[in-house]
């Protein structure tokens, strides 16, 4: 009996399963009827302890003359309690596929039963044309509102990548449209839109009754670079993962990583154990220097200027620590399909262990006197909750969902290569809050210390690459996962013809996040919202600027991003208090 | 209080940057630095770059090869460093890339004189990497003679070379034939 096998019986008790398909050994594709699609999601998601981790609609009509879906399900057990979770060895990710004739491009929804495909739905809309009949909030998501109607870009025959429609007249752009409650005494709060401290745009709406958010709704992709569009087709293998690593700035090892793992697990490509331990190394060094400048964001938004200081000044170390294992003060231009490019030498690896020594001594430190700090802790806890079974609904990822008790992360639950033979801790705690979610990150700083201390103590010798002489297979596809700091990410990737990408779909830990952020929000007062954004790392913490309305007045007033601010920081001398 | 304790006991932590160099290690990769005296323009480092930051072209009017970087494409992967058979562009410390307004500052140019076939007298490659491969059999011990009578051949372009050797094919299977 295979892995999965079990879960794959239960589902057919009730579906017709047309084929069973493993990439690698653990990766399991069933192919299903587009009408029996939501049932099999819903099975495997709550009957059989499931968690959606990615979507990806495919244009196959070159391949099959048809359109497909494979939703793709990380098979972990619900984890609502410690004893609910499934044995190590039966964990797997299982993908219901299925095909979408293409005169008909309809499928029916899955939202309705699992609420965390709302996205993923969205978006196949927006970039396929795949309508899901039934989904709640068919509202477009990546494409912008003055995007042409029917030019559906990732569709092969859609458009050169190069195209860009012309942009819509200011005065003729259509209004967003926003989700919001009804009622006397609604203010509006729009938080935005552009230019966020950190680097991304990003446009919130608060609805708020008095000072208190009763909803939330927000639009994002602004910055949309269309780079899965830009790789179909056109990239190497050696251009990918560069490419890849250019989603994001501050973890983008991480998707470089996933992008090549994946392209590797599609052809069963073993990379040699050096790389192996030189690839955990680099993600734990993202996870070092991405959760100290979290949990010093989290500080400096509430005011807590001495510590951010002091926070990025331990930080300054995990960047030295990048620059002795990759050359370079981020950890990029490194990976490439069958290892790594860059080999480290003895000396660097003894100056590592001992600016590891020294990261570790002082972020226990700072942590000490930020925990003594009592008005820091009251500012961070109970504010952002996040209910146990929303979590469960929308499938949150990393610190999020490991500060709710959930012990959810892609290294414990999908491990693989080096990750087998080191021992660590997934840290939880149950407070829900945002207090909850530094301290996951802070216990994870020791935990990253600890893992990387291993791999350079158990650092196997040999090369770091190796040619990937077996080459590419069309058509073959796998996933590739791994822990980013702000949780898991996932890159599917289909090889094409020609040593092409045929279709690269990349879903970042924080897009898994946003949909419950709605939920998080409510009840909380206008001075946390930025906290609250900042908690799940999404790279923002700040507003550049806030425009409030009030429904039964219709007055509006202009607060700056200073205003907003200097209010969170202090919670004294609200800003709304004149109108 | 603890926090006010500890900025007394790490005292300064930033640098006077830029009026103090900002030290990097030993192994840090920079931008290429590239030495016109040693390229032979074989164009490895064009092929290898991922981001397009080096460029190998012939001018317009084919009189010279011209060896181009750009620094603002560069993502300091090393890889032109890693294929460059003689050393010409590799990855040095050097991290201030900033330019003042004009951006044509951060790019380099190399132009190297080109060499024209013996047979159909198209330009095809450098001067510099004909005189590179003759160097190279010298080295390795071929004699004066045999190396005078394989000029021509080096200075054949592919195209030519291809033609020449399907003749001395079609004429031996011809013979064959008879
Ligand atoms: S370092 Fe990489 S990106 Fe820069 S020029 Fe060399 S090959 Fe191109
Ligand atoms: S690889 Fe070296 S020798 Fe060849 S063109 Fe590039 S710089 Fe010149």
């Amino acid at each position: 009996m295979k892995i999965g096998d079990k879960l794959i019986n239960k589902v057919k008790e009730k579906i017709t399963i047309h084929e069973i398909y493993r990439q690698p050994e653990d990766q399991i594709t069933i192919t299903v009827d587009r009408n029996d699609l939501p049932e099999t999601v819903r099975i495997l998601y709550y009957d059989l302890g499931g968690w959606l981790s990615s979507m990806i609609p495919n244009d196959e009509r070159q391949i099959n003359g048809n359109f497909a879906l494979y939703y793709v399900l990380s098979m972990e057990g619900g984890k609502m309690t410690p004893e609910d979770e499934l044995p190590q060895d039966e964990k797997c990710w299982i993908t219901v596929k299925t095909f979408i004739p293409a005169n008909d491009p309809t499928f029916p929804s899955v939202t309705l039963k699992v609420p965390a495909a709302v996205w993923y739905e969205r978006e196949a809309y927006d970039m396929f044309g795949l309508t899901a009949i039934g989904l709640p909030d068919p509202r477009r998501l990546v494409v912008s509102d003055d995007w042409p109607e029917g030019l559906f870009p990732l569709r092969k025959d859609a458009m050169d990548y190069r195209h860009r429609p012309d942009p819509v007249d200011h005065k003729d752009e259509p209004e967003a449209k926003f989700l919001k409650p009804e009622g006397a005494g609604v203010l509006d709060v729009p938080l935005g839109p552009l230019h966020i401290t950190s680097d991304e745009p990003g446009h919130f709406r608060l609805y708020c009754d008095g000072d208190t958010i009763i909803d939330a709704d927000y639009r994002l992709f602004y910055q949309h670079r269309g780079m899965e569009k830009l790789a179909e087709n056109r990239m190497n293998y050696d251009q990918m993962g560069y490419l890849a690593e250019r989603v994001c700035g501050i973890c983008g090892y991480a998707h470089a990583i996933g992008c090549i793992e994946a392209a590797e697990k599609a052809i069963g490509l073993e990379i040699p154990l050096r790389a192996q331990a030189m690839r955990v190394i680099c993600l734990e060094i993202e996870r070092l220097h991405s959760h100290l400048l979290n949990i010093g964001l989290a500080c400096e938004v509430t005011g807590n200027v001495n510590a951010f200081m002091h926070i990025f000044r331990i930080r300054e170390f995990s960047m030295e620590l990048a620059q002795l294992v990759t050359g370079g003060r981020k950890t990029y231009g490194n990976v490439v399909m069958g290892g790594l490019r860059r080999d480290m030498t003895g000396t660097e690896i003894k100056k590592s262990l001992e600016l590891l020594e020294t990261i570790e001594e002082q972020t226990k430190e700072v942590w000490e006197a930020v925990m003594d700090d009592k008005n820091q802790v009251d500012r961070w806890k109970g504010v952002g909750l996040l209910d146990k079974q929303v979590a469960r609904d929308f499938s949150p990822v990393g610190p999020n969902i490991r500060g709710c008790g959930f012990k959810r992360d892609s290294r414990y639950d999908h491990p693989y290569d080096f990750l087998t033979q080191l021992d660590f801790e997934i840290p939880t705690e149950n407070g829900c809050d945002v207090f909850a979610r530094e301290t996951v990150r802070y216990r994870e700083l020791l935990e990253s210390v600890s893992i990387i201390r291993q791999c350079f103590e158990m650092m196997p010798g040999g090369l770091t690459v190796i040619k990937p002489q077996t080459m590419i297979k069309p058509g073959a596809y796998a996933i590739g996962n791994d822990e980013a700091p702000r949780g898991e990410n996932i890159h599917w990737i289909m090889h094409g013809n020609a040593q092409k990408v045929y279709r690269w779909r990349c879903r970042a830990a924080t897009y898994n996040n946003w949909t419950s952020l709605r939920y998080q929000f409510r009840g909380n007062t206008i001075a946390d919202a930025a906290l609250i954004v900042c908690s799940l790392d999404p790279c923002y913490s700040c507003t550049e600027r806030v425009t409030v309305v009030d429904i039964n007045s219709k007055k509006t007033k202009i607060l700056t991003y200073q205003d907003l601010k200097r209010y969170s920081q202090s919670s004294k001398n609200h800003p709304l208090k004149n109108m | 209080m603890k926090l006010l304790d500890m900025t007394k006991k790490y005292g300064k932590a930033t640098y006077k940057y830029p009026l103090e160099p900002y030290e990097v290690s030993e192994g840090f990769r920079g931008k290429p630095s590239y030495t016109y005296d040693n390229c032979i323009g074989c164009t490895a480092c064009g092929v290898a770059c991922p981001s397009n930051a080096i460029n190998v072209k012939l001018n317009e009017d084919k009189t010279k090869l011209v060896w181009e970087f750009d620094a603002a494409r560069c993502i300091f992967c090393g890889r032109c460093d890693e294929v460059c058979p003689t050393g010409a562009i590799v990855l040095s410390q050097e991290f201030e890339l900033a330019v003042k307004f004009d951006k044509n500052n951060l790019k380099e140019r190399g132009e190297l004189d080109v060499e024209y076939c013996e047979v159909c007298n198209k330009p095809f490659t450098t001067k510099r990497l004909i005189s590179y491969i003759l160097h190279r059999l010298e080295k390795v011990g071929w004699d004066k003679e045999t190396l005078g009578e394989k000029v021509k051949y080096a200075k054949t372009c592919p195209t030519c070379k291809r033609e020449e050797k399907v003749e001395v094919i079609t004429k031996y299977l011809k013979r064959g034939t008879k």
